[in-house]
């Protein structure tokens, strides 16, 4: 794991979970490299219920009839001491093709306005970066992205939409996503991929998995 | 071996025990709300006591068999009826071909489960076949059951069983859970903390298997916190800016973005699932090393009865 990431607290959630969460300003890609790397040794030692990596935190939940907090504890804390240097180019790299703007991207021009950038220059900033799939969530397929280029931050539409299409790439703050499924959202759309990046019928439904590299392919 | 839906009421959806492990893909566990009276109820048909049945949700429920069956009904206090006379809940009793079951108002609790010998047969995604609305996973296309709605019963397993009074579980519409601390409890004011022990909330309309937005005095919080969406758990009590709570459930977001105040204990998780709305919520505080004692206590007193079967 990255040494450059300060030490975590590692503390109880409720009685079945522990909490490991960073201090950090903002996004660090070094943190969020640990919390993908620790998860991936807790899941594979095959001991908990769930291992769910956030931005900057992970929450590991056991049975407690089987498992004591303290020993979930000592566990994580081992992990975090013997991985000194882990590679961080975990997951693969996934290439989205994106519609911007229009039908699909209602509310672009509130982005060219804020970023003073015409449509062109935003569609070159946010496809520029290779993004860090940093979680998926809160609803299946939901994926959150590392930081979009920071002219093109926003805050959260006032009203949330009640309806999302599914594939929909929107800004939320610094964070950039991708609406895996049709959903109500507040993040402001910019664009949209024809991927389903959730498809139940799918032989593996997942097209994005945490710890993957993604990058936005103009259409 | 069929059953036919005549009326599906609130809401009938097919559970299981649910699909845990993919919490980080977005795909909560799930499966039964109430995993204790859903174990009961197919304890009491002779079924493994996580084999799928129905779990219905404040009544109205209307079936017809088509064969003779075996089926107990667990769970919320529901008022039924099999063609017209009064039906034992948590005992299995003996249905014809034919027979129609109704499945009226709930006087206690919010869910039903109603398990039929044999089992429910349902298409497994992800090792499950529970249903789980927001995604379509699971259940009869991912929907919850509606009218003409036909659904295939397996072949019965085991013998039919009776339970000991005493361990069949007493609902009342005062859901009292025990709950240790947060992630963010300390942010809370001390007045909040007080509070959130002390007086009841009432669970609103807005409540569902993803959760429960409750109402009661406004929950404070002492340090204003800037928090990046972070994982989340059933039973975590999230505080919004109106600080008015919501509770997470069965089916509640694998990630949330509000302080998590408290979080229910691995042992009342399964109460989650009766809370109805306008029943009257309340947390009593646990510490973490007895939430263990309760645990081993109340897996020990089922495990002998219901194989296979733990909080």
């Amino acid at each position: 794991m990255s040494s450059t990431s300060p030490s975590p607290r590692i503390s109880i959630y409720g009685d079945h979970a522990v909490i490991v969460d960073w201090e950090t300003d903002g996004f660090s890609e070094s943190v969020n490299d640990t919390v993908h790397s620790l998860a991936a040794k807790l899941r594979e030692s095959g001991n908990y219920i769930e291992v769910v990596p956030g931005y900057d935190s992970l929450v590991c939940v056991f049975d407690l009839a089987a498992r004591s907090v303290d020993s979930t504890k000592r566990h994580i804390e081992d992990l975090l001491a013997r991985s000194a240097q882990t590679s961080n180019q975990t997951g693969q790299l996934v290439e989205i093709p994106v519609h911007y703007g229009g039908k699909d991207g209602p509310d672009m021009e509130m982005i060219c306005k804020s970023a003073k950038l015409s449509a062109d220059g935003v569609i070159a900033l946010h496809s520029k970066v290779k993004y860090r799939v940093c979680m998926m969530g809160f609803i299946p397929g939901f994926t959150f992205l590392s930081p979009a280029p920071e002219k093109l931050h926003h805050p959260r539409l006032a009203t949330p939409r009640a309806k999302v299409p599914a594939g929909s790439i929107g800004i939320a703050n610094w964070q950039t996503g991708i609406y895996g499924l049709e959903s109500p959202g507040g993040w402001q759309i910019i664009g949209r991929t024809p991927l389903s990046i959730f498809d139940v019928k799918r032989k593996t439904p997942f097209l994005l998995n945490a710890g993957d590299r993604v990058r936005f392919i103009p259409q | 071996m069929t059953i036919t839906v005549l009326h599906s009421g609130t809401q009938t959806l097919i559970m299981d025990a649910g699909r845990p492990g993919h919490r980080h893909q977005g795909i909560p566990g799930g499966g039964a709300a109430d995993k204790l009276s859903f174990a009961i109820a197919n304890h009491l048909v002779g079924n493994a006591w996580d084999a799928p049945a129905l779990e219905c949700a404040l009544g109205g429920l209307h079936i017809r068999f088509n064969e003779p069956y075996t089926i107990a009904i667990s769970g919320a206090q529901m008022w039924s009826q099999n063609q017209g006379l009064n039906l034992a809940l948590n005992k299995a009793v003996q249905v014809e071909a034919g027979d129609i079951l109704t499945m009226s108002f709930t006087r206690a609790g919010c869910r039903s489960y109603l398990a039929i010998a044999g089992g429910i047969k349902a298409k497994p995604f992800m090792g499950s076949v529970s249903t789980y609305l927001p995604a379509k996973l699971g259940g009869l296309n991912g929907d919850p059951l509606k009218t003409g709605d036909v659904l295939d019963i397996g072949k019965p397993q085991g013998d039919v069983r009776s339970l000991p009074k005493g361990h069949i579980p007493l609902l009342s519409n005062h859901i009292v859970l025990r709950a240790a601390q947060g992630p963010e409890y300390n942010a809370l004011s001390d007045g909040s903390k007080r509070y959130l022990f002390t007086t009841p909330f009432y669970a609103t309309t807005a409540t569902d298997r993803m959760g429960s937005r409750l109402k009661g005095d406004a929950v404070t919080l002492d340090t204003e916190l800037k928090m990046t969406s972070s994982p989340l758990l059933p039973g975590s009590l999230q505080i919004p800016p109106d600080g008015q709570p919501i509770l997470a459930l069965a089916d509640g977001h694998c990630t949330g973005g509000y302080a998590r105040s408290l979080q229910v204990i691995q042992a009342d998780l399964w109460l989650l699932g009766q809370i109805a709305p306008g029943a009257a919520v309340s947390f009593r505080r646990s510490l973490p090393e007895e939430a263990e004692i309760i645990l081993r206590g109340k897996n020990s007193y089922y495990a002998d009865l219901i194989p296979g079967f733990s909080f």
